[in-house]
């Protein structure tokens, strides 16, 4: 197979949400062939440089992008691709050189606030971040304001991403702004998202972004990189 | 109100039930319940839990224990006697209560309406009017009050002493240490109970919930367990896997009410709802496949002879709608026919369980009478015949003009609520176990989500078309008027 061939396997693969050879894919029919994970090896130990096999994930994406917008797609199939090059930036991270790796587009620091156990919001954004090409860390769920700090300090974020679904919870994301501007960490952008949180709220609390939903994530993270 | 047994609606067989029993046990004993509350882990283990990590594993032996014990009668009463009733896991008789912990109040502006954030004073002004309205016959906090959190139990209490008579269903504690406060200024603890969400999915106990359980009951104060996955993202898109989840957690509850208090006044209010695939993920509360799935939930509690605290007629609709009046029609009629005796949440609410509506409330009123009256001149006890009846009826009631298409509509809307899409199998069964272990594996909800791309080209998210056409409310703006709700 010509390293075309390959790489164009590997893009049919993503974009299909076909994670490995037990997976069954976007129409339930791929279970058996080789999914993402086997296809990145494959082309990782036939030499295919690490820079290239980004790129092919990042086109894929895209393409996963426009399917999702005409409405071909739903948000488990967007999931799913996402999820496989998450999974794959997994074996091809340790494979970059310096150079590539910078090529990243941030690093996101994610977690649902102090009180707070709902996390279905939170693992779609972190999930579809670290497909989109972002370094991901996903602190979990109930996460003290002081924790969120500490690996503040220890990840050293571009963006940070607070997640609440109570109103009780998401008056805590207010204390974890509170820490960083007190740190002079003011260069870190802060989202929040929640079913409860608003712009207003955003705004009141001094957060730079409110997000209804994934796809609003993205659009503001990219705009936020373009002005960069 | 109480319903014959020809009108309980059997849409599991003896057979089916069983294997969910079953699987639901293979659950507990085999994946377990995350449980890092050490006074509770300590309490499950001194009764003959295994523990392993930080997962707790209860046998099917503790759990028919369990359930065995469970109390098949509580009694509520209330400030005005006459208002009190008794719930008999033994009769179908159904009471209904509104519900919620709404964000918003809705109302009418010029040109339709408007939304505004809920405090205080509404919760005195819904509690007022739902003391008023003849179909409730318990009152469950519907909004909180805007005050901070630490003072926010005592207000709540004092605010139900003042405006209601009827059983009172504070809901939520939020600092336990304030039980005593509460109790006091209610002035019985006959009068109240709550409900607690003690796991959250997939398996994992909430920790403030577990000590909210463990206070309560050792007051002896009727609990409602309430679990509320949605199918697709905290549970499997499958009905059946769903199922299976949703039962093995309110078991878990029930194992551990017992433990705590053995006899224990507790109540199954199994919502088992979906996730909107199609757009953000957001819940559907009552669609016909969520409708399905929670009537399911109340035959599984029947199965057991368990008190049954259901929900029905969360609607999805953001403001007062026919949309709104049909699936709320609906999903009240099934949740009547399911035989759940404790409908929580069924008056005034919108957007899920964002918003309610002062008018909502009294729409709310007037369907449920009629459901009422159906239900009672009813002979046939087919749930669908009875269902679109008390649709066209509720419909027309509110001047909507009810024609072939919606007639269609709503046809098609109850063939969805009563046809199985899946099989009850225990290959089946044992895929979806799989399923729900590989989630908790992964502490991660997207398991379910990547999983349910099959079921949601299969259809199991109901798509039809809306009902739409302006109702008319000048009764209910009188009503209201009358009631002197501003």
């Amino acid at each position: 197979m010509s390293k075309d061939e390959l790489l164009k396997l590997l893009e049919n693969a993503i974009v299909m949400g076909h994670l490995d050879v037990d997976d069954e894919g976007f129409d339930g029919t791929m279970e058996g062939t080789p999914g993402t994970l086997e296809l990145v090896e494959k082309a990782l130990n036939e030499g295919i440089e690490p820079g290239e096999i980004l790129k092919s994930f990042g086109e894929s994406m895209e393409k996963v992008g426009k399917l999702y917008e005409s409405g071909e797609y739903f948000l488990p199939d967007m999931l799913a691709s996402a999820e496989c090059v998450g999974e794959a930036m997994d074996i091809v991270e340790p494979k970059l050189e310096l150079d590539d790796s910078s090529a990243g587009k941030g690093k996101f620091l994610i977690a649902t606030v102090k009180g707070d156990v709902h996390d279905i919001g939170k693992n779609i954004v972190a999930t579809m971040l670290k497909g989109a090409g972002y370094q991901v860390k996903d602190l979990g769920i109930n996460v003290p304001a002081e924790d969120i700090l500490q690996a503040i300090k220890e990840f050293e974020p571009d963006f940070i991403g607070l997640s609440a679904l109570l109103t009780t919870t998401m008056i805590e994301m207010e204390q974890v702004i509170k820490l960083i501007k007190e740190e002079g960490l003011d260069n870190i952008k802060v989202f929040i998202g929640g079913t409860p949180t608003s712009k207003e709220f955003a705004e009141k609390i001094g957060a730079d972004q409110h997000c209804r939903d994934v796809i609003e994530a993205l659009q503001a993270l990219e705009k936020m990189g373009e002005v960069s | 109100m109480i319903i014959s047994d020809e009108q309980l609606i059997e849409m599991l067989s003896p057979a089916e039930m069983e294997l969910i029993h079953r699987g639901a046990c293979r659950i507990l004993s085999q994946i377990g319940v995350r449980v890092t509350h050490e006074d509770i882990a300590g309490r499950l283990l001194s009764r003959g839990a295994e523990r392993k990590g930080d997962r707790i594993f209860i046998s099917q032996e503790m759990i028919e224990e369990a359930l065995a014990q469970t109390a098949k009668t509580i009694r509520f009463d209330a400030p005005e006697p006459a208002h009190g009733f008794t719930l008999d896991a033994d009769e179908n008789q159904v009471k209904f209560g509104p519900g919620g912990q709404a964000l918003f109040i809705v109302h009418p502006v010029a040109g339709g309406w408007d939304r505004r954030a809920a405090g205080t004073n509404d919760l005195k002004q819904i509690l007022a009017l739902c003391d008023q309205l003849p179909q409730v016959d318990f009152t469950t906090r519907p909004v909180e009050c805007d005050v901070p959190e630490d003072r926010m139990d005592v207000e709540k209490a004092k605010i139900f002493q003042q405006y209601c008579t009827k059983p009172m269903n504070l809901a939520n504690i939020v600092k336990v240490e304030y039980l005593d406060k509460v109790l006091e200024i209610i002035g019985n603890p006959a009068y109240v109970s709550f409900i607690v969400s003690l796991v959250s999915s997939p398996l994992a106990l909430d920790d403030f919930s577990g000590d909210k359980f463990v206070a309560l009951l050792e007051k002896d104060l009727p609990v409602s367990i309430s679990c509320c996955p949605q199918g697709g993202s905290t549970a499997p898109f499958s009905e059946v896997g769903e199922l299976l989840q949703l039962h093995a957690e309110l078991l878990f509850g029930f194992v551990l009410a017992n433990v705590i208090r053995p006899g224990a006044k507790v109540l199954y209010r199994g919502i088992p709802i979906t996730s909107n695939l199609y757009t953000d993920g957001s819940p559907r509360w009552c669609q016909p496949e969520s409708i399905r799935r929670v009537t399911l939930a109340a035959q599984l509690c029947r199965y057991y002879n368990l008190p049954c605290c259901g929900t029905a007629g969360v609607s999805d609709e953001t403001e007062p709608t026919a949309q709104g009046l049909a699936e709320k029609v609906l999903s009240w009629t099934y949740g009547i026919a399911s035989g759940a005796q404790y409908i929580n949440s069924a008056l005034g609410m919108l957007e899920q369980v964002l918003s309610v509506s002062y008018h909502q409330y009294v729409i709310d009123d007037i369907a449920l009478k009629i459901i009422k009256e159906k239900f009672a001149e009813d002979g046939t006890g087919e749930t669908s015949v009875l269902a679109k009846d008390a649709a066209i009826t509720a419909l027309s009631h509110f001047g909507v003009a009810v024609d072939r298409e919606i007639e269609d509509e709503l046809t098609a809307r109850i063939r969805h609520i009563e046809n199985a899409l899946e099989p009850y199998s225990e290959e089946y069964i044992e895929d979806q176990i799989a399923n729900i272990k590989k989630a908790v594996e992964k502490t991660s909800s997207t398991v379910f989500m990547v999983a349910a791309r099959r079921g949601l080209r299969e259809g199991y998210l109901y798509q039809g078309d809306r009902i739409d056409a302006p109702l008319d409310l000048l009764d209910v703006t009188e009503r209201l008027k009358s009631s002197g709700i501003s």
